[in-house]
């Protein structure tokens, strides 16, 4: 081996390490008992075993203390314990001959890595495990399977796949579909074609008059003519594939499998729900709602999905809701074309056909050229104040506001495309007032919210203002669900009944840490640093110049950094941290802060403490304690009360 | 990615590239690491890396492979593609007893191409031809 090389380095501590395994495994088994010193043991339950290669894997629960201490019945497996995949080497494995409900104890140094995409923490280097036997069941489970040996499956593993080095984004795959121009619509318009195949038929105004005749001789040539009131994108169902294996999550759902959905209402006041055609992406939609939204268009020879009432759908009501009463007169049915009434006494519509197109044919055309209906009602937008003072449980409303941070659910039991996000949002009332509400409002983002890659990416760059149409308000939160969409742009038509629309004027402020914070909040932040937490420090080197924080070592030059967006070597780096303080907040003084802070901001602060790799050990913490810290912007990750304690995380706005 | 293993080695992989980049006390976390997932062909892989064994060659086309000199003065081949080498040990190990993800020639072009140590040759296409259907003519 080279002297002085990374495999003589590497022989070397693997000697160390050897001795101290086997030392430790015979302290073991001399003292037959569980050491006394807790500190940094993993305690974890075997729920599944596998092979891969020579390495054991096996899905854990972790317990919070040793089941030595509670009866063997009481130890439940409780869906809120954290999963974790601990990694054994082949002779820890057959060291430990553990099967499934074994509970094994690891001591340190054991390591753990996260990986992208995936929420399961791998526990590795676990040398140093023992497994705990319950003693009610030592002897009886000695008698059974003492000598059986257990058989573990053995997953192949593939050779087709490299490992990739660098995460960049360029790894996003770009799947065709979603760069493609707007997919041409199969839905003709007017001032496409001069023919019209289905002109000749009598037009009708009454969808219940033709849900009711189906089965008619005739009724598929029969059309109805109706009013195009939202136009927006609902998941479907058989197609909600996740496409974004090992891309970085951004929003959730990328808009691929969804289907093309208009609320339409004929002159009787009757909504529908057509469902058209599904589309790869949703990119399209900001185009069909300016298109269409407000005009006329002859439905014919729906098929009909199902009649749905209030009570199973409420999505879909509340969106019915909030455009009713109609705001002109509708027709009442049994009586003559000519004779209207009056809308302010009808009640609202308590059953709502869904309908579908029949495969093939054309059955949808709107008049694009048309002017819009007087029945249209554009969204109503209102301020966030506003909106946050509404009284009812589940109101649609529709607003338009700056997104200025966003956050993403990082719930290891949810599959990527099925997670919530959060949008951080103000707007000039939220800004200007001082106290009562908020400055900044989260609204959550579901899964069910189909959302264009367009606007995804958009908002992953930089700051945006957002029209929110027909979002859900309800027990105090803004959501975002089937049926809302979110638009770069404002739309065409809205009524905006006096709403301040005006734009921020200044640096968007955030409340400041109070005693009425609360959790997946995000606020400003200032104190005093009272305490360092000094294990879960992190460090990485950085560009002086651009701050690019993949720097490559040059081994011509002497190992000496090189920053490639810059093109030239960068001669004093700039050290990074990333580090857990304790803070006093005057602010919240019954509670202990604890922040994670990483930014440049407070890098004032991260600098004094040095980081030593080989030793593990931080000096200087000293200086550290005693410093004013703050405005930071965090987000506020958890608020306990018994302790009074509170979770943060340094973030920057967008 | 199927498999635990894979995305484990990975990203294991990804932070040796990312630590290479502070200072050299950074590598020995990783070198424990290294020898946990990889095993026994870890200090055998990092040699290959001291002795600047790997070379990675291009063809004007852009297609690449790599070419290990082993401690026996023998040159393989590994594939950029796909984890194949032509190693005996490759064979053995990783085809037919799937003891091991990697043989230590492809643990040692990852680890060259995270710390910077490949060397590079840039050769004809008739070249890089030949490299990747020399293997097929030995053994014919």
């Amino acid at each position: 081996l080279c002297r002085g090389g990374l495999a003589e380095r590497l022989c070397r501590l693997q000697n160390r390490e050897r001795s101290a395994i086997s030392f430790w495994r015979h302290q073991c088994i001399s003292d037959a008992k569980i050491p006394s010193d807790k500190s940094g043991v993993l305690i974890v339950k075997i729920l599944e075993m596998f092979e891969e290669c020579a390495i054991q894997i096996a899905i854990c629960q972790q317990l919070e203390e040793s089941p030595a201490t509670l009866s063997s019945k009481d130890v439940l497996i409780s869906a809120g314990e954290p999963i974790l995949k601990v990694l054994f080497a082949r002779e820890t494995a057959a060291h430990l001959k553990s099967r499934p409900q074994d509970v094994i104890h690891i001591y340190p140094p054991w390591q753990k890595l996260l990986l992208k995409n995936e929420d399961v923490p791998i526990i590795m280097n676990t040398y140093f495990s023992q497994k705990v036997l319950l003693s009610e069941h030592s002897e009886t489970r000695e008698k059974t399977y003492g000598h059986t040996k257990m058989l573990i499956r053995k997953n192949i593993v593939s050779l087709a796949q490299t490992f990739k080095l660098d995460d960049l984004d360029d790894e996003l795959c770009q799947e065709s579909s979603d760069k493609q121009v707007a997919c041409a619509p199969q839905i003709r318009n007017n001032c496409d074609s001069k023919q019209h195949p289905l002109a000749r038929s009598a037009v009708n105004d009454s969808l219940l008059e033709m849900v009711e005749s189906q089965g008619v001789v005739g009724w598929r040539e029969a059309q109805v003519r109706v009013v195009i009131q939202r136009v927006y994108c609902l998941p479907a169902r058989e197609g909600y594939r996740n496409h974004s294996q090992g891309n970085k999550p951004l929003l959730s759902n990328r808009g691929t499998f969804c289907r093309l959905c208009l609320l339409v209402q004929d002159a009787y006041g009757m909504f529908s729900e057509v469902q058209l055609q599904s589309l790869s992406s949703a990119d399209v939609i900001e185009q069909y709602c300016r298109r269409w939204e407000g005009k006329f268009c002859c439905l014919a020879g729906m098929k009909i999905l199902q009649r749905t009432t209030r009570g199973r759908a409420l999505g879909l009501f509340s969106l019915i809701d909030s455009l009713w009463p109609p705001v002109v007169p509708v027709k009442v049915p049994g009586q003559s074309q000519d004779s209207e009434m009056m809308t302010t006494d009808l009640p609202p519509p308590s059953f709502c056909y869904v309908l579908t197109v029949q495969s093939g044919e054309i059955h949808v055309e709107v008049d694009e050229e048309e002017q819009i209906s007087n029945l249209y009602q554009p969204p109503a937008v209102h301020g966030l104040k506003e909106i946050l003072q509404i009284n009812g449980r589940n109101e649609r409303c529709s607003f338009w506001a700056q997104v200025i941070y966003l956050r993403l659910q990082t719930k290891h039991s949810v599959p990527i495309n099925q997670r919530e996000s959060w949008l951080f949002v103000t707007d000039s009332t939220l800004q200007n007032v001082v106290h009562i509400t908020p400055k900044v409002v989260a609204v959550s983002v579901t899964a069910s919210c189909v959302l264009s890659t367009e606007f995804t990416e958009a908002l992953s760059v930089a700051s945006r203002l957002v029209f929110f149409k027909d979002a859900l308000w309800g027990h105090g939160r803004i959501i975002c669900v089937e049926r809302t969409v979110l638009l770069l742009q404002k739309p065409l038509l809205y009524s905006a009944a006096g709403a301040d629309l005006s734009e921020l004027t200044g640096p968007v402020r955030l409340d400041e840490l109070d005693s009425a914070t609360q959790a997946n909040s995000i606020c400003a932040v200032r104190g005093t640093v009272v305490g360092v937490n000094e294990s879960t420090a992190f460090s990485w080197s950085t560009c002086d110049r651009c701050g690019n924080g993949k720097l490559e070592r040059c081994p011509q030059d002497g190992g000496l950094l090189y920053c490639n967006q810059c093109s030239e070597v960068v001669t004093s780096p700039v050290l990074k941290m990333q580090l857990e303080v304790f803070l006093s907040c005057p602010s919240r003084p019954q509670s202990a802060v604890k922040v994670k802070v990483w930014h440049e901001m407070s890098c004032g602060l991260l600098s004094i403490v040095r980081l030593d790799m080989s030793t593990h050990r931080y000096y200087e913490v000293r200086s550290v304690l005693g410093k004013e810290v703050g405005l930071l912007n965090c987000y506020v990750h958890a608020i306990t009360s018994h302790p009074s304690c509170v979770g943060l995380e340094e973030i920057v706005l967008l | 990615m199927d498999g635990t293993l894979p995305a484990v080695a990975e990203e294991l992989l990804k932070e040796i590239k990312k630590a290479f980049q502070e200072t050299s006390h950074g590598r020995d976390t990783f070198s424990f690491r290294l020898k946990f997932i990889f095993g026994p062909s870890a200090v055998p892989a990092l040699d290959l890396v001291d002795q600047r064994s790997v070379t990675r060659v291009t063809s004007p086309s852009g297609r690449t492979a790599y070419q290990v000199l082993g401690s026996s003065g023998k040159l393989y081949t590994c594939y950029s593609s796909c984890h194949f080498c032509t190693c005996p040990a490759f064979g053995f190990t990783v085809l037919q007893k799937s003891e091991s993800l990697l043989c230590k020639h492809i643990l040692a072009v990852y680890l060259s191409q995270a710390m910077g140590a490949c060397q590079e040759l840039s050769v004809s296409e008739e070249q890089l031809t030949s490299i990747l259907l020399a293997e097929e003519e030995d053994e014919g």
